[in-house]
């Protein structure tokens, strides 16, 4: 209605806004359409993630036997005891575990897009990635036995300050006079992985032990999710839970950075103390998350994006909505990476980069704008 | 040539009747490089002050000045009796609101989306909208005729549209002060004009102050009743036909102009040399005013009473080779025929020296202020020296402090020397000294006072 009058109460708009004006509103009808079918979603890929593996569980048992751990209800045990152990053992962590993992990478993957204004930045833009890896490497050419998937190994805990580390120094080097220039932050990103990778390399080369355990390695690498027991589940969880309700507080600071630095400066925001929050934030659920899961590309970059065309660029509905569905994204690839050649399990990264490569290129080649670093 | 002098703000107290705006003697530079020097303006509620000078005299900067972004280097900006460090980011953006050229938007928001987050230093980052904050966001919108197009897409509207979209956005703060940092740049003739016609509604009727950077002199003169011109610091504040005085524009911004009002309009009209023959026209009616016959050589400030003296009498000069920043540079722009121009803080060039030679070569007096002579500036006097020694006037002007004896040739070489003051002044190691000794016995005159000046110069003339 307002859109018709309008053109044809000034010089007739071209075509293509009036659609574009349609989509907005179109979307604004679909968000709680499509907030519903996210938390509808989310529970429907955990329960898909706990039935299927090596041994198929149907449903309904898997809802009874949830349903008895909860104490509330009790269902006759008409099953085998060893599906109650499988499935609160091992498989409801490993699928809460991927769970988490989405939902903090997409998380952070809206934090370093709002940031740096840019749609296709990365959670591992800042040098978490390099970072995390090379204490991986540490802690796997460390003399201790650190297997590859044990309870708190070192591998996590090294991954883990590895990421923050790195982020904290690349923040230091690119600060200038009280200033953080994105330019310089991203250069310094940049500079560092490049420096870590070499660093990661050399260690492999020099250390003897490196050969046993590169398989491990390998793998780590391309991202699995590790976990078999609570713990690790209960102390990642309770830090991307806290990440992601701090990113949604500052959900109106990402809105006013999209002005630019200086526009939300204008609008009364100490604009270098919130870009360290941010970053110190998407840094903080990226090496959460990489903890346990290696190195998975991908979910933090497809994620928000694919969001933010179906409900728009307002951060906080864009934070809730990224985090819901980064982890039903996670929880499925985790889901076909165990299942497609069962009884090997491939590495999620592969299916998250399988599935988010051809999209990203298509988001690439299909953006008529350019997409600037200011 | 009819320019306000710079208002002086002295220390007003911070009680009572104070400008909403006071800039007091503000210096601001990046690193070593000085973008301006001693820049001092006030606005009063309810002006609406266009604000010009060419690319890279500082205009953005002074913006970015006034609204907080950026701190003075030296001195101090004073907004509603407080200073400008004294106010907390929130608070500030509640009273002053700042509309950039342009915006890139990254993400696809909408216009009622971006006008309200001009909301945000009400709202918080913790709370949430009320109906208040929406009426506000819905009165923007109407008020700058956006509310029509509040579900479009920002990215998607016309530079016009977003233009006012952007005003909306300030608008939604509900400030007093609204910067505007060449709000026209980007937009052709129609959208200007709509743009500028709507920043004029808000200061009439709505009472916002506006301070706008302006590129364009013509529009600058059709909607802002005063008009300041800034070059490294304030150099001309009044109103349009004080400041659009053709021989002020081309010493600023190195183009010969003309200005004048055309037929049927009631503006200024400012226009650069449009053909060839034209341009051969203004050269013709310059090369018929005889060239100034009169140089300065001053720095510091120590040029100041003379040139004013110059001027007043209607003695055309020369004034150089000064530093950009310098107060006499920004004098000399006022007053000067020409002047010379060295970068700042900078010494003498070799290309600026080829210069002084050849406006020194037509000049028939060479007046040397008691500016301080170091290593940068020495060369002026070996210039002046030569000027001497060909048998020109050459006249010293003693500080004021001296100038107690009668100025002569009669005295005694050295207490003549010790009259100039020139060793209090001389930083180079003597050489500066020894230069004026030699200007002295080369029939140089001391000068104590710059009204004796006038005679000596008009004689000549």
């Amino acid at each position: 209605m307002k859109i018709e009058s309008r053109t044809t109460a000034e010089s007739p708009a071209p075509a293509t806004t009036i659609v574009d004006a349609k989509a907005v509103h179109v979307r604004h009808r679909l968000t709680p359409l499509i907030f519903t079918a996210l938390l509808l979603l989310l529970p429907l890929t955990l329960l898909a993630a706990v039935s299927a593996g090596s041994t198929a569980i149907p449903f309904a048992t898997v809802l009874q036997i949830l349903l008895n751990g909860s104490h509330l209800l009790h269902f006759r045990e008409s099953w085998d005891p060893a599906l109650t152990i499988i499935i609160w053992d091992l498989r409801l962590p490993e699928a809460l575990g991927a769970a988490l993992v989405g939902a903090g990478l997409a998380v952070a993957g809206v934090l370093f897009q709002g940031m740096l204004r840019n749609p296709l930045a990365d959670p591992f833009l800042m040098g978490t990635s390099s970072g995390a890896a090379l204490g991986a490497v540490i802690a796997f050419i460390l003399p201790l036995d650190t297997t590859y998937g044990l309870f708190f190994s070192l591998t996590p805990l090294l991954a883990f300050s590895g990421a923050l580390l790195t982020v904290l120094l690349v923040y230091a080097i690119a600060r200038v006079g009280g200033r953080t220039p994105v330019v310089t932050l991203l250069l310094a990103g940049v500079v560092m992985n490049a420096l870590l990778v070499a660093v990661q390399t050399l260690i492999l080369t020099l250390s003897p032990q490196a050969q046993f355990n590169l398989q491990a390695l390998f793998n780590w690498l391309s991202g699995g999710i590790s976990v078999n027991s609570w713990w690790p589940v209960m102390i990642v969880g309770s830090l991307i839970m806290a990440g992601i309700g701090g990113a949604l507080v500052l959900g109106q600071v990402l809105d006013a950075f999209a002005l630019g630095e200086e526009g939300a400066a204008h609008l009364g925001l100490r604009v270098e103390w919130y870009k360290f929050l941010l970053i110190m934030l998407g840094s903080l659920l990226t090496a959460a998350a990489v903890s346990i899961s290696g190195l998975i590309g991908f979910v933090g970059l497809v994620t928000p994006h694919m969001l933010r065309l179906l409900i728009g660029p307002r951060h906080r509905p864009l934070i809730a909505a990224s985090a819901l569905g980064g982890a039903s994204f996670l929880t499925l690839a985790d889901l076909l990476a165990r299942t497609v050649i069962a009884p090997a399990v491939l590495p999620v990264g592969v299916f998250t980069a399988l599935i988010g490569a051809p999209f990203f290129l298509y988001l690439l080649r299909q953006s008529k704008k350019e997409y600037r670093w200011s | 040539m009819v320019v306000n002098l710079r208002p002086e703000s002295g220390n007003a107290p911070a009680t009572g009747d104070f400008p909403l705006l006071d800039v007091r003697h503000v210096t601001f530079g990046y690193g070593l490089q000085p973008v301006f020097f001693d820049a001092c303006l006030q606005l009063a509620t309810g002006e609406m002050v266009g604000l010009l000078g060419p690319n890279g005299s500082g205009k953005t900067t002074l913006l970015r000045l006034l609204s907080g972004v950026l701190r003075p280097t030296q001195g101090e900006i004073w907004l509603q009796g407080r200073e400008l460090g004294r106010w907390r980011r929130r608070e500030l953006a509640r009273v002053v609101a700042v509309v950039p050229q342009e915006l890139h938007m990254p993400f696809d928001f909408t216009v009622e989306q971006l006008v309200a987050l001009g909301r945000l230093p009400f709202v918080g980052l913790l709370g949430s909208y009320g109906p208040q904050d929406r009426a506000r966001v819905e009165e923007a919108m109407q008020v700058t005729g956006v509310a029509t197009l509040a579900e479009r897409p920002f990215n998607e509207l016309s530079g016009g549209e977003r233009q006012r979209v952007l005003v909306a956005m300030a608008l939604a703060q509900q400030p007093r002060l609204l910067l505007l940092d060449e709000p026209t740049a980007h937009l052709d003739i129609r959208y200007q004009i709509e743009v500028l016609e709507l920043v004029q509604r808000l200061n009439r009727e709505h009472g916002l102050t506006v301070l706008a950077a302006m590129h364009d002199l013509n529009l600058a003169a059709r909607y802002f009743p005063r008009l300041v011109l800034f070059q490294r610091g304030v150099v001309a504040d009044g109103t349009p036909a004080a400041v659009l005085e053709p021989r002020l524009l081309s010493r600023v911004y190195g183009i010969a102009v003309q200005v004048g009002i055309v037929r049927g309009t009631a503006h200024f009209s400012v226009v650069p040399p449009g053909s060839r023959e034209e341009q051969e026209a203004t050269e013709e009616t310059a090369a018929q005013e005889p060239p100034p016959r009169v140089f300065v050589m001053a720095g510091g400030g120590s040029g100041e009473r003379v040139m004013r003296a110059l001027a007043d009498w209607h003695i055309p000069f020369l004034a150089g080779v000064l530093n950009i920043g310098d107060s006499d540079h920004t004098l000399a722009l006022r007053l000067a025929s020409r002047v010379l121009t060295e970068q700042p803080y900078a010494p003498l060039s070799q290309a600026a020296l080829e210069e002084l030679r050849a406006a020194l070569a037509t000049v028939e007096t060479l007046i040397i202020c008691p500016m301080y002579v170091g290593p940068g500036n020495v060369a002026l006097l070996r210039e002046a020296l030569s000027v001497a020694r060909q048998g020109r006037q050459v006249l010293l002007l003693t500080p004021e402090t001296v100038g107690a004896e009668p100025s002569g040739t009669l005295q005694e070489l050295p207490a003549l020397l010790e009259q100039t003051g020139i060793a209090a002044r001389d930083y180079t190691g003597g050489e500066a000294t020894r230069l004026v000794e030699q200007l002295l016995q080369s029939g140089t005159r001391v000068i104590s006072h710059p009204t004796e000046v006038l005679g000596l110069c008009a004689v000549q003339a």
